[in-house]
């Protein structure tokens, strides 16, 4: 029993409990990362939260491992940090912080400038710069740090310790949930500072139709009505920056960023030209707004942000690098005097794509076993080889090597007309005798994939099992040495065979059951190492591809195989592979056509 | 100032403890200058209407508290030759009170509707002026012209101080959706002096709080469903739709009762009880009693200001009359009264707001309940001849079942965008029912969780549990004061938490996921 009066004053204590317990909550588990403990600290989820906050939180602990920033809103993420220490021969962290407005960005420089060592700085002038200046300071996802910002530390403290209970259990949650590869929830590599785009860098990216199912805001851009109403508050911080980076003897890099043209042609030209001009009285600056890049939304991860492959073109600019691609068109170093010649590109935008000069499509064909007895459909027999690659030569078909596809994306080199790559997956000995004196004879080439436990036997590893015999590295080395064929990887030890183990057979890239994915990349990171060193030992040569095993993979595995050096990866998914200049990742699970026991007729038609 | 802001929480806090601190005498001034400050918060200058509503009925209610005081005074020869006199004088007032009254809030809510129906038939354009639609127009008229007719009944005597009569009509808990009070219920308790009661004040928090739970937690999470559903009809099939209209029965039921809950419980902290507006309306056994239980103020308004004095009148007495002469048995011995129940259904249907499906939804009500009555001999016949235990719990579940089954018909007419397109959810959730629609993932697509659906579901358990044990005749606050304190504390802690973390804790949160969506 409890009198009412008595009941009240429970109440009134258990109502007053509940913000205290919602402060000790938000303490303990600290998701926006401004309580400081060790405990439960995660960089990269507080970032993704509000990157102001919570990157100022990350550089207290870290900032000697960084002498030089990249600093903007989010196009600043695509300038790869790496990319940038390689030129500069200095340690990058990537400042990006989403929306990030110019006040933001002179808040955060002369921050970074009093109390670290800074020696190169590059500032992303975002054409969205123009429009907004000092918003979202009430927001805890927006706010600067207050030692940022310059305001108070109590009040800053207070909005953290009694932000909504949400967000806790969303840390929580997103805890059980992590994955290698980003979630929504940690989108921010904490090294580089960057956005996490492991996974986005490998996705396969080919013909315009596929693209577009994938990203349909580009096939239905928004409309939008921008208005540079900032322009003056923007210069009013850059030239700030440039004076302390004058002060202070700081290299400063301006780079403003490439914008996707059916979003710059919402613009009002007039505010556009304006900003430039602006821009160039306070800096010279290399501008990357619009080129031909900007009318292809394949160069880019969705209606505002250009893919980090793009960030390495501009680098290479920006540094000289004449080895990397980028189109004629692409940067121009805009100065006082070249200014008001410059801006004249902005009078007239168009979003018209040249895709022919930066694309082409390459087939690429897939064989396994050449033999008298084609039983199944991955075996040709030697007549039907025979006849299908002098149809391909009779048809004005060039076969490609890698190398040939690789300074296409790289560097820009153009294809033969009729392109086509020819592979064979296993590393049988029936390649060696029969296909490879055949493809000699008509002057074609070919990518062999050979898993690399079964080199030179003809038993299943240690089991005695007879199976069909492989050629050896000698055979190999001589193949490459003629250098009609390319040996490359089908991996050391994932194309096992179910009936011939004991436990769960590695069948292919993917997570054996109950496997983690340190577990998987652990495991497949070890087989790669031991395939690329085999073969670097016993033939001399370098394995830069990979064709995954019974076409199994995943963005771990293609993550994977980025992270150890190969530059492409093939499956086996039949359909025909459109490669773009400046962009690598188009090599990452391509396709293939798998040729069964056709004659070469048949073959000129399954892939004309 | 919505009764969900922490405006409202701390506004009340600080009224309650000034309420009790101040003389007890200048209680009532206090409440007033709180309602007004409440209602200014919705907007300032919409108040200029409550004030011709409370000065006009102030008036009426002075001159006909007169005439009654006179009438009272003359001796009884007088009273045969005047009374005749008087009474038109009373009429006239109350005519012009009324007539003053609805046509204000018939110009407000109703005046577009007509001249678009105008437009449409007869071609021609009236004007039709861009009117702010005051907060709660339609309560505060009725409750006072109620006050008015209670007046011309001679039902009491005139509140002759403005300012007391102005907070009757403004009190702020009740002045946004009702209830509807009557003056001598709630007038006394508004002037009257109260001292600290804690029992009052405890069950007050508690009814809030039940308010607050059914309001944020269910009706707020039903609404996400029902509102996506209704807005893109032509996405759904057809289960959809009536799993969505099953919801927004859910979704009304919950915000409608809560609120009032809410409503009730601020007064009661301030030791002020108001009537009830819902009682249970699940467990209607007809749409009579259904209109007995769902927005109970509402219908006895009908009843006694526009039932009885429509079946009373010389018209309709004629008519009955007539009938009785014309029409053979039942019909002929109540098809006045019927008539007349039809006309308050109509117009309550009509009151809910100006189109066409709140008439359609008036008629529907109005031609259910009157068939029913007239059939009611026939049904009487056959309850007869059939060997059922019309008094069992089984035939009470039929009759329940089939009471909400025409509630819920009733909820298409007046949630769907359009008349029509009401009519084809209608078609559709009979001829498009696909159960597979409730497993292919369509559910998650508004927006809401699995999670959220276990929160509704649950939520709803929870209220049917309280409902039951209430239409049972227990009190839940009664019992809970006899647990022991950890039990009581238990049923502090758990609702408040479960209000704050289900209902309250998304205001002003942006999950990363968004976030990252849009940057």
């Amino acid at each position: 029993m409890m009198n009412s009066k008595k009941w009240i004053v429970m109440f009134i204590i258990t109502v007053l409990i509940l913000p205290l317990l919602l402060a000790a909550c938000n303490f303990t588990l600290n998701p926006f990362g401004v309580f400081g403990q060790d405990f439960l600290t995660w960089h990269s989820f507080s970032e993704t939260l509000n990157p102001r906050v919570a990157k100022t939180e990350y550089l207290e602990e870290h900032h000697n491992e960084y002498d030089s920033y990249i600093i903007g809103c989010s196009s600043t993420s695509s300038y790869p940090v790496e990319t940038l220490n390689k030129y500069l021969d200095a340690d990058f962290y990537n400042l990006i912080m989403y929306g990030a407005d110019m006040w933001d960005v002179e808040k955060t420089v002369e921050y970074i400038n009093e109390n670290y060592e800074v020696k190169n700085l590059v500032l992303n002038v975002y054409i969205d710069n123009g429009i907004h200046y000092n918003e979202g300071e009430d927001s805890l996802n927006d706010k600067l740090h207050y030692k940022v910002s310059g305001k108070s530390g109590a009040a800053f403290y207070i909005k953290y310790l009694f932000a909504s209970v949400n967000y806790s259990f969303d840390k929580l949650s997103a805890l059980r949930n992590d994955t290698e590869l980003s979630k929504p929830f940690d989108v921010f590599d904490e090294k580089t500072g960057a956005y996490d785009k492991r996974a986005r860098d490998i996705e396969n990216i080919g013909d315009m139709g596929t693209y577009l199912e994938s990203y349909p805001v580009f096939a239905d851009y928004p409309p939008a009505a921008p208005d540079m109403g900032k322009i003056s508050e923007c210069m009013e911080s850059v030239k700030v920056i440039k004076e302390i980076c004058e002060k202070s003897g700081i290299n400063l890099y301006v780079a403003c960023a490439p914008v996707y043209a059916e979003y710059l042609q919402h613009f009002d030209s007039r505010q556009v030209k304006e900003f430039y001009t602006a821009l160039a009285e306070v800096t010279p600056f290399y501008d990357f707004t619009y080129s031909s890049v900007s009318c292809e939304p394949r160069y880019f991860y969705d209606a505002t942000h250009f893919r980090n492959a793009v960030g390495d073109m501009a680098a290479a600019y920006m540094f000289g690098d004449k080895s990397v691609y980028m189109p004629e068109d692409f940067g121009t170093y805009v100065t006082r005097e070249n200014v008001s010649e410059h801006v004249k590109v902005y009078d007239n935008i168009s979003i018209e794509r040249q895709d022919d000069i930066y694309t082409d499509s390459v087939p690429v064909l897939m064989y396994h076993h050449i033999d008298e007895n084609a039983d199944s459909n991955s075996v040709v027999t030697p007549d039907n080889f025979e006849s299908q690659i002098k149809a391909l030569r009779d048809n004005g078909y060039t076969a490609v090597t890698l190398d040939d596809i690789y300074d296409y994306v790289y560097s820009g080199t153009d294809l033969p007309d009729k392109p086509v790559l020819i592979t064979f997956d296993d590393g049988y000995a029936s390649n060696y005798d029969i296909a490879f004196p055949i493809l000699q004879k008509y002057g074609m080439k070919a990518v062999i994939f050979a898993v690399g436990s079964s080199v030179g036997k003809d038993t299943y590893k240690d089991t005695g099992i007879v199976i069909k015999p492989h050629f050896t590295y000698e055979q190999a080395k001589e193949m490459m040495d003629s250098s009609v064929i390319s040996v490359q990887t089908h991996t050391y030890d994932m194309h096992q065979a179910q009936d011939y183990e004991d436990d769960e057979a590695r069948t292919g890239a993917i997570m054996l059951t109950g496997e983690s994915e340190q577990e998987f990349m652990a495991a497949m990171e070890r087989d790669l190492t031991q395939a690329m060193n085999e073969m670097q030992s016993e033939t001399g040569y370098e394995i830069t591809a990979l064709a995954y095993p019974n076409g199994e993979y995943s963005d771990l595995s293609q993550h994977v195989c980025r992270s150890m050096g190969i530059k492409a990866t093939f499956t086996i998914e039949p359909r025909t592979n459109v490669l773009i200049k400046g962009l690598p990742q188009c090599l990452f699970g391509m396709g293939r056509y798998n040729v069964d026991d056709i004659t070469g007729k048949e073959l000129i038609a399954m892939i004309g | 100032m919505a009764f969900t802001s922490v405006t409202f929480l701390g506004f009340m806090v600080i009224l309650v403890i000034l309420y009790y601190m101040i003389p007890k005498k200048f209680q009532w001034i206090l409440l007033l200058i709180g309602s007004y400050a409440f209602y200014l918060c919705g907007g300032v200058k919409t108040v200029i209407y409550l004030l011709l509503t409370t000065f006009s009925t102030y008036l009426a209610g002075i001159g006909l508290g007169s005439l009654n005081f006179k009438f009272k005074n003359l001796t009884s020869e007088e009273k045969k030759t005047i009374k005749a006199k008087i009474k038109k004088s009373k009429q006239r007032i109350v005519l012009a009170a009324a007539l003053f009254n609805f046509g204000m809030l018939y110009m407000l809510k109703y005046w577009a509707f007509t001249a678009e129906v105008i437009k449409s038939s007869a071609g021609f354009a009236l004007y039709v002026p861009n009117l702010l639609m005051p907060l709660g127009v339609s309560f505060y008229i009725f409750q006072s012209v109620g006050y008015v007719v209670d007046m011309y009944r001679g039902k009491y005597e005139a509140q002759r101080n403005f300012a007391k009569y102005a907070l009757f009509v403004s009190f702020f808990p009740q002045i946004i959706q009702g209830p509807i009070s009557r003056y001598n219920q709630l007038a006394p308790q508004l002037l009257g002096e109260h001292s600290v009661n804690w029992d009052q004040i405890k069950y007050g928090i508690q009814l809030a709080m039940w308010g607050y739970f059914k309001k944020l937690v269910i009706a707020e999470r039903a609404g996400v469903f029902v509102n996506e559903v209704y807005g893109n009809t032509a996405s759904y099939s057809g289960s959809m739709m009536a799993a969505a209209t099953l919801g927004y029965c859910i979704q009304l039921y919950c915000d409608f009762s809560g609120g009032i809950d809410i409503t009730r419980g601020a007064a009661q902290m301030l030791d002020i009880d108001m009537i009830q507006n819902f009682k249970r309306p699940i467990f209607a056994r007809s749409l009579t009693d259904y209109w007995r239980r769902w927005h109970i103020s509402l219908g006895q308004w009908m009843r006694d200001y526009l039932f009885y004095p429509l079946a009373l009148s010389k018209g309709f007495t004629k008519m009955g009359g007539f009938a009785r002469k014309h029409f053979r048995g039942t019909l002929g011995r109540i098809f006045a009264t019927s008539l007349a129940t039809f006309c308050i259904y109509f117009v309550i249907g009509i009151w809910h707001g100006a189109n066409f499906r709140y008439i359609t939804y008036g008629f529907y009500n109005g031609a259910i309940i009157t068939a029913s009555l007239l059939l009611e001999p026939t049904f009487a016949k056959i309850r007869k001849k059939l060997p059922i235990n019309w008094k069992g719990a089984g035939w009470h579940f039929v009759q329940i079942a089939r009471t909400c089954a025409i509630v819920f018909i009733g909820r298409y007419i007046t949630r769907a965008p359009r008349l029509l397109t009401a009519f084809y959810m209608i078609k559709m959730s009979v001829t498009d029912f696909r159960l597979s629609s409730f497993t292919d993932g369509t559910l998650f697509a508004f927006g809401l969780s699995g999670f959220d659906y276990i929160v509704i579901g649950l939520g709803m358990a929870v209220v049917l549990a309280v409902e039951t044990y209430q239409e049972r005749g227990g009190e839940v606050r009664k019992t809970l004061e006899q647990k022991n304190p950890f039990v009581q504390w238990l049923a502090v802690i758990v609702p408040l938490l479960v209000i704050i973390l289900l209902g309250a804790v998304d205001q002003g949160y942006v999950a990363a996921e968004f976030i990252y969506a849009q940057f």
